[in-house]
């Protein structure tokens, strides 16, 4: 199985294929996710969740907090696997329903197929989350070099362009404990940037920085969606949702309660939980 | 009584003649700790690894490995891997391999349990960041887990290496001829047991502090770019 590199070599300038709105990248349907199932304080945090995201958009999600936003997205890439529903990712549909428990084959197909739909998926996650005993350079060679089999001078040099890319040339030999909550980030989206993923997940990246920072990092966030680049972003930031999201879903309480273009989304709420929400923050 | 105490000559002008005797003591001393260590290390971590495991089977084994192991004194292993064994099914180990074998099994036990804890204490984070890159089990806990748990786990694990140190000199009760047995022959040859086993005690303690010393410098290293 050979794992494209993506439409972009290391070398060329950041483009992501069309920054036109194309033909359809993933969507999920039907997604329920349940917390402690069958438990006496059983949780519905997702509930038939439909979303699609075509090539080359960008999706805001927002919501109050415990609404199921990063559910969400942690259900799409399978690090918290949706109960029922499926995620059809580049034309593979993935569930983790009816998955035979006790056949070892089946579990490690599954595995596999996995792996190949996160290689292709970037995340990028509001703590961070950079491997503490390895250099910046390190934390974005890593996944090439291990999961893609890159040689090594290879992937750090895509590393280094990566980092470049988000302006962190000078801090590559740097560990993350010295680095500011902001560099972090960025750092954090060069390694998810390095696999040359075809979509990329944004958990509440700007939540764990102090306010001088948020700027930098939705800067960055937005180079990457005029570059084409398909991205979900959950998001509190209300500016950069109204000036860079195409399309806005308001969650709570597990459900998609409103969704449609960005700017009219947020200029004229239908349903009356979107309004309440967006008084109350804005 | 007192009057025996008085009766002692001190006669510390035989150490000299020991020493030879007494380094290679510490020879076998250093080697049946250093194999123990690299094999309860090893044991020690495939056992952690079982206890973690998804798979109940292997879950209940390594809890029974645990109890078990950690239950019973050194001692008892010691005689019963060289005596038991030996009698009861006719496998014959030498002094030296029942110790080891003693060794590992007691101190592996407890490593499992060092090393369980230090990975749980990993940040979860740290695995979703290697799940949400592609890394395979493999490459998720040897690139990311291990590493981190390591660091965590390094002081206990180095105790736990003072410990093989010191009990190994049980082991001389089977007949080995580390620092211990050594000791024990020179102290029936010589009469001198005072003079003896305090040179035998310092002995010991150098090598604890020379082993507790470089792990210092070890653990400053390892944890040199990490919070």
């Amino acid at each position: 199985m050979s794992i494209d590199a993506g439409p972009t070599g290391a070398s060329t300038p950041a483009t992501y294929g069309s920054p036109a709105v194309g033909n359809e990248i993933v969507r999920g349907e039907r997604l329920n996710k349940w917390f402690h199932r069958g438990r006496a304080h059983e949780l519905h945090v997702l509930e038939d969740v439909d979303v699609s995201v075509s090539r080359g958009e960008v999706l805001v999600v927002i919501g109050p907090s415990g609404s199921g936003k990063s559910t969400l997205l942690r259900c799409l890439n399978f690090l918290a696997p949706p109960d029922t529903g499926t995620v059809t990712f580049l034309g593979e549909t993935l569930s983790a329903e009816r998955l035979p428990r006790l056949s070892i084959q089946a579990r490690l197909d599954y595995e596999r197929r996995l792996r190949h739909f996160r290689t292709q998926m970037g995340m990028v996650f509001q703590h961070f989350h950079l491997f503490p005993h390895m250099t910046v350079l390190d934390n974005v060679a890593a996944a090439p070099v291990r999961v893609l089999r890159m040689s090594k001078p290879e992937a750090r040099e895509r590393a280094a362009a990566e980092l470049g890319r988000v302006g962190m040339s000078g801090k590559t030999k740097a560990y993350p404990s010295q680095l500011s909550g902001g560099q972090k980030q960025r750092v954090a989206i060069a390694r998810a940037l390095a696999m040359k993923p075809q979509l990329m997940l944004f958990d509440e990246v700007t939540s764990a920085l102090d306010p001088e920072l948020i700027g930098g990092i939705l800067d960055e966030m937005r180079k990457l969606a005029e570059s084409g680049m398909t991205m979900i972003v959950v998001t509190h930031e209300m500016g950069f949702a109204r000036e860079v999201g195409d399309r806005l879903v308001f969650m709570d309480e597990g459900r998609i309660v409103e969704q449609g273009h960005a700017r009219e989304v947020l200029a004229a709420p239908e349903n009356p939980r979107t309004q309440a929400f967006l008084r109350a923050i804005l | 009584m007192i009057a025996a105490i008085v009766a002692y000559a001190f006669r510390w002008s035989i150490i000299p003649s020991a020493i030879g005797e007494l380094g290679h003591g510490v020879k076998v001393t250093l080697i049946l700790s250093g194999i123990s260590t690299v094999l309860s290390l090893a044991l020690g971590l495939v056992v952690a690894l079982c206890r973690m495991s998804g798979l109940r089977l292997l879950r209940y084994g390594a809890y029974v490995y645990i109890q078990v192991f950690r239950a019973l004194s050194l001692y008892i292993y010691v005689l019963w891997i060289y005596f038991g064994i030996a009698a009861g099914i006719g496998v014959n180990f030498s002094p030296l391999t029942a110790g080891v074998i003693a060794l590992t099994v007691l101190n592996s036990a407890y490593m499992a349990e060092i090393y369980r804890s230090a990975l749980d204490a990993v940040d979860p984070g740290q695995r979703e960041a290697a799940l949400s890159l592609g890394f395979g089990r493999r490459h998720r806990f040897f690139t990311i887990v291990f590493p981190q748990g390591f660091r965590v786990a390094f002081p206990s694990l180095v105790n736990q290496l003072v410990d093989i140190v010191k009990d190994s000199s049980i082991i001389a009760i089977i007949g080995t001829t580390d620092l211990m047995g050594v000791t024990n022959q020179l102290v029936s040859y010589y009469r001198a047991p005072f003079e003896l086993y305090t040179l035998v005690g310092f002995f010991y303690l150098t090598i604890v502090l020379v082993i507790s010393g470089a792990a210092a410098l070890v653990e400053r290293r390892l944890n040199r770019h990490v919070h």
